[in-house]
């Protein structure tokens, strides 16, 4: 297996709801232009930990996260550091399809224009179509940029979303189970995309297929009640985990 | 055999059977007898004084009515006769009105004795009053309406007779003191609405400009940037401005405010009326604050929380969120609010009373006095005037434009709401 | 396909992160204000009114010294005769008492302008007082009188003295009288009573809130028991048996319209239907109470509905599946558990009822009564219109009047709210 550089690096992160627990000491390398996919059960903290990563956690009331989080050499939790930018930084892709009601175009366009990226409506317009043609999109949708994304497919929306990501052109994305909503024809397309985004971002997502994290991932760690149980290789946690949890997940044991 | 209810149906079933058709037939009865009593005497009263009008023979039959009752004491021996009459026909018919309910009721009791017996459904026939019951109650709302169209319009029928329709919606001049009687000079009422609902919009507006951005920043505050223990205490505190009652802000605008404008005004060398339209708007604005945040609040946090992560996940800042995502998402829902909060502003009535005049200027400057609506509705139903002349009836000419209004921005806000519940589920 | 990396826009973000959050501040700023606004004001309200309203806890009494002859209360054969007691001109012994302490008051108008500065009921609570305690006849007694509204307000600080004797109510002779005898140690303020226990009056220093409390009370009464078992059938109705259509949408649209209706409006119904068309009285609680349930069957309706609808579904569904009829369901297993919410809601009616003045001055409930009533169809008034009428007379001493009764209406409709609010905390944790 070669060997990437580290995009991030997570030292001994723990969240806490309030007095609860949420996830204890997880530390974690994640490489550059790979896959990483965290699985396990549901409620085992792997949201949780994703949220962690570009700071979306700092809205939910009462959530605590303590540990370091790396973005380059630097912490993401350092006072100095403005989440807002870390979300520009690090991008995310909702369970659900969340299109905002507007145009095609508006959503796409959504970040560039709240980052005032570029003040010029014809460098707007090609920004837009290139993070329709990073989707695959801009054949379907380019006669109607003006529609609402309201009324599309669930799995358009879900790449809508995608391209509303990549159009402020993040160094990595977050993707919280995208596939969960959508179809098999549309997980098919949208595993593809990720697959093909790799090449420029470091991307992380969180699935409760185990068949998804072996199609499409490098990576994958493995999460159990609140604590990161494994992380290796996609192959070898999936043909000889270390840990007997690991074991008992992957052959269906409980989950 | 065994009862096919449970016991104790047997006995309500009793009880229904007893109760319910006599209350009825006593309400009945007591309704219809009084008419007929009263018709009854009208009548001999016309035989009795043939030169007296319709007014006046209403005159002598209360007069009558307080002879018999005692109240009263009078010199006219028809009259005294009559009275006595009266009384006495009066309880003749409540007695035998008292001994037909007994009758009614104890034969019903033992129809129901009667028919208790073991294969008997009880249960299904109390049921059955009940479910009734239960129905007639929730069609007492449509009643209410039926109730409140017909008697404004009845009413207001009564003054388009004397005065046009279209006059009253188009006149430009609003001076209800006209003489009572016909042949008093000076017959020249003039009842032109324009004026009244322009001082009625004026105050709105001013309302609704105090009341929009305050109400709204609040809201948004409260959601979106303060602590959920800071919002513990906001909230409920705030909603005490929505607790206290009308007539207090009545009390407030015409006794502290008005006078804190006026001379504020005299400082800037402006002349402002001691009862201006700007006092009233503004303490009804502060009152209407709680009611635009806490119904903003809530088309506010209708807005699914996906949304919200979306703006967020992108980078905006929580302002950029509001402006640019939350507040266009929840656009229909807080034009309903605000609907909402108009109607509220037209119908508001102590608060206008109490700090604004009765007369009627088409004026849009803030600093002079106007009049509303409602202002006229008391104005015109609380002096010592004779029920049926025109200055009475226009105020349910006043009422059904009242009613017609509010009832309009109520279903528009309505249907705004329903369309907004629908988009989110 | 071929991949083109975008550029990465770190630093254009970066660079723009400052004045975005300074719009962030703006907005928090503008949002903070508005509710420390509303707040603000709410405290110069009741601080306002408190500061106005507190003083009419106190009056202020005159120490006279009276003797009453045997003949202002007794008859010829010696007993005590409340015929006699009427004849007796009890004025003219308590302005005798006022005019021993001023012997140099001579002439009618200077004497008439002394008389003034008792209360011009001072004598009828005197004859009162006497008739209950003919003991004091026949000696010289000490007794504190009320003084008119006017030396109350000059002695509480509320009138302007500096402006010219023809633009106040109190000469310069009179001020000179009430500072003698302040110096003198004859005035007192002292709690007034009466405040809570007489109806309305034309001389503010005998006015109370008592009349229109009971009018109130009444009222609520009446309007309880109006619409409390309505608005429990048809939310019942609307909420179990009900079939989804037309009826029912229009009946929905109905009552959420009615609960958005002006109150005033409700007024004019009720003068039309009730006072014109049924003759019903004037004035009375009776029609009051049915003119506020109409007003508030819809927020009970509303309320009701929304506490059934809060309890959970198995209840019904175990009830129905052991058997119980739909109607068993409802009342006997359903009610009872939203019944708390059903109470919540009804406080909420009650305290929005309380403070409803506008739809009450229609059927005739803004009329001046002197006695405090004793059943539903006696005229009365109730506190809000209390509060009205007291605020539109010119007595600086009703303004004072009014303060303290809108004091004690808002206190008692906070800790009603408050009642609720708790109520329905505490059910909510328990469900």
């Amino acid at each position: 297996m070669e060997k990437y550089p580290n995009k991030m690096t997570v030292c001994d992160v723990s969240v806490h709801y309030g007095d609860k627990r949420a996830l204890g000491g997880v530390s974690l390398d994640i490489p550059e232009n790979q896959i990483i996919a965290l699985i396990g059960a549901s409620g085992c903290g792997k949201s949780t930990f994703l949220r962690c990563l570009n700071r979306m956690n700092d809205e939910i009331s009462g959530c605590r996260v303590a540990g370091e989080i790396l973005l380059d050499e630097q912490n993401i939790y350092a006072q100095n550091v403005d989440p807002v930018l870390m979300r520009a930084r690090v991008g995310m892709v909702f369970q659900k399809p969340n299109p905002f009601p507007k145009s095609i175009f508006d959503n796409i366009a959504f970040g560039p224009r709240i980052h005032e990226i570029t003040q010029s409506e014809a460098e707007l317009k090609d920004i837009v179509h290139s993070a329709l043609e990073r989707v695959g999109m801009i054949d379907e949708v380019k006669n109607r940029l003006g529609d609402s994304a309201i009324g599309l497919s669930s799995g358009q929306q879900q790449r809508i979303c995608i391209a509303r990501a990549v159009a402020i052109a993040p160094e990595g994305v977050l993707m919280d189970e995208p596939c969960s909503a959508l179809d098999p024809i549309a997980t098919a397309k949208i595993e593809g995309l990720i697959e093909a985004l790799a090449a420029d971002y470091t991307i992380v997502i969180v699935t409760h297929s185990m068949q998804q994290a072996a199609r499409i991932s490098q990576r994958s760690a493995f999460f159990h009640l609140g604590e990161l149980i494994e992380v290796d290789g996609t192959s070898k946690i999936f043909t000889s985990p270390n840990d007997p949890r690991t074991e008992n997940y992957i052959t269906g044991r409980f989950g | 055999m065994r009862p096919r209810s449970l016991l104790r149906y047997y006995g309500q079933n009793a009880v229904i059977w007893t109760f319910i058709p006599a209350f009825f037939f006593l309400i009945v009865c007591a309704f219809l007898s009084s008419i007929l009593l009263e018709q009854y005497f009208l009548g001999l009263i016309a035989e009795a004084y043939p030169d007296a009008d319709t007014a006046n023979r209403d005159l002598l039959f209360a007069q009558m009515e307080n002879v018999a009752l005692g109240v009263l004491s009078t010199e006219d021996g028809v009259l005294q006769s009559l009275a006595t009459d009266y009384a006495e026909f009066g309880n003749t018919i409540q007695r035998a009105r008292g001994w037909l309910v007994i009758l009614l009721s104890l034969s019903l009791a033992g129809f129901a004795y009667l028919k208790a017996m073991p294969q008997f459904r009880a249960r299904e026939s109390v049921e059955k009053v009940l479910g009734g019951l239960f129905l007639s109650s929730a069609t007492i709302a449509i009643l209410i309406t039926v109730a409140i169209v017909a008697s404004l319009l009845l009413e207001a029928l009564r003054f388009f007779d004397v005065y046009p329709l279209w006059d009253f919606l188009t006149g430009l001049h609003w001076s209800p003191n006209i003489a009572v009687h016909a042949d008093q000079v000076g017959f020249s009422g003039s009842f032109g609405m324009i004026p009244v609902l322009g001082g009625t919009l004026l105050i709105t507006l001013i309302a609704m400009a105090v009341s929009v951005p305050v109400g709204l920043l609040s809201a948004i505050y409260m959601s979106e940037f303060a602590h959920p223990k800071l919002r513990n205490f906001f909230k409920p505190t705030l909603e005490i401005l929505a607790g206290i009652p009308t007539v207090v802000y009545g009390f407030f605008a015409a006794l502290t405010a008005a006078p804190f404008f006026r001379s504020i005004g005299l400082s800037l060398g402006l002349d402002v009326s001691s009862e201006s339209a700007l006092a009233a708007g503004a303490v009804m604005g502060v009152m209407i604050i709680p009611f635009i945040s806490s119904l903003s609040d809530d088309v506010i946090r209708a807005v699914p929380r996906s949304l919200r992560d979306a703006a967020l996940g992108l980078g905006a800042t929580r302002s950029e969120m509001v402006i640019k995502v939350l507040l266009p998402a929840a656009f229909p829902g807080l034009v309903g609010a605000f609907l909402l909060a108009i109607s509220r502003a037209i119908g508001e009535t102590m608060i206008v009373v109490m700090a604004v005049g009765t007369a009627a200027n088409l004026t849009f400057n803030p600093l002079e006095s106007v009049t509303t609506v409602t202002v006229q509705i008391v104005g015109l139903l609380t002096g010592d005037t004779v029920f049926d002349s025109p200055k009475t009836l226009s105020a349910f000419a006043l009422g059904i434009m009242l009613f017609v209004m509010t009832l309009g921005l109520n279903v528009a806000a309505l249907t705004l709401s329903r369309r907004i519940a629908e988009k989110y589920e | 396909m071929e991949t083109k990396i975008s550029p990465r826009y770190t630093d254009m973000i970066t660079r723009s992160l400052k004045r975005r959050h300074r719009k962030e501040t703006c907005l928090r700023f503008f949002g903070l204000t508005s509710i420390l606004f509303g707040l603000a004001f709410l405290v110069i309200l009741l601080g306002n009114i408190a500061n106005n309203g507190l003083s009419a806890l106190l009056q202020t009494y005159v120490e006279l010294e009276v003797t009453v002859p045997d003949s202002a209360l007794l008859d010829a054969e010696g007993k005590v005769s409340e015929e006699v007691a009427f004849d007796t001109n009890w004025d003219g012994l308590v302005k005798k008492g006022l005019r021993a302490k001023f012997p140099d008051a001579s002439g009618m108008r200077e004497r008439r302008a002394l008389d003034q500065l008792v209360s011009a009921n001072a004598g009828f609570d005197f004859k009162t007082r006497i008739l209950h305690n003919p003991e004091l006849l026949n000696q010289p007694l000490t007794v504190w009188f009320k003084t008119s509204d006017e030396v109350d307000q000059y002695v509480k600080g509320n009138m302007n003295v500096s402006v010219d004797e023809s633009q106040r109510r109190l000469s310069d002779q009179q001020l000179a009288w009430i500072d003698e005898l302040a110096a003198s140690g004859l005035l007192e303020r002292r709690f007034n009573t009466s405040f809570f226990t007489q109806a309305d009056s034309r001389e503010p220093e005998s006015a109370g809130i008592l009349g229109a409390a009971m009018g109130s009370a009444m009222a609520i009464l009446v309007m309880l028991v109006l619409t409390l078992p309505l608005a429990v059938m048809s939310a019942i109705y609307l909420e179990y048996f009900a079939k989804p259509g037309r009826v029912t949408d229009f009946i929905e649209v109905n009552i959420n319209n009615l609960a958005a209706v002006p109150s005033i409006v409700f007024g004019l119904l009720g003068l039309a239907v009730f006072l014109n068309f049924f003759q019903m009285p004037r004035s009375a609680p009776l029609v009051g109470g049915m003119v506020l349930s109409l007003m508030t069957l819809p927020t009970i309706i509303i309320a009701s509905r929304a506490a059934i609808r809060a309890v959970p579904s198995s209840i019904r569904d175990a009830a129905l599946g052991l058997g119980a009829s739909n109607m068993q369901a409802a009342l006997d297993h359903v009610l009872p558990m939203a019944m708390p919410g059903v109470l919540t809601g009804t406080i909420i009616g009650v305290a929005q009822a309380l403070g409803e003045s506008a739809p009450l001055l229609m059927i005739g409930m803004v009329a001046f009564i002197v006695d405090v009533p004793t059943t539903v169809t006696d005229p009365a008034t109730v506190m809000p219109v209390q509060i009205f009428i007291w605020s539109n007379s010119a007595e600086r001493a009703f303004y004072e009047k009014a303060s303290l009764a809108i004091l004690f209406l808002v206190l008692f409709l906070i800790v009603m709210n408050l009642t609720a609010v708790l109520l329905r905390r505490h059910f909510e944790r328990h469900h």
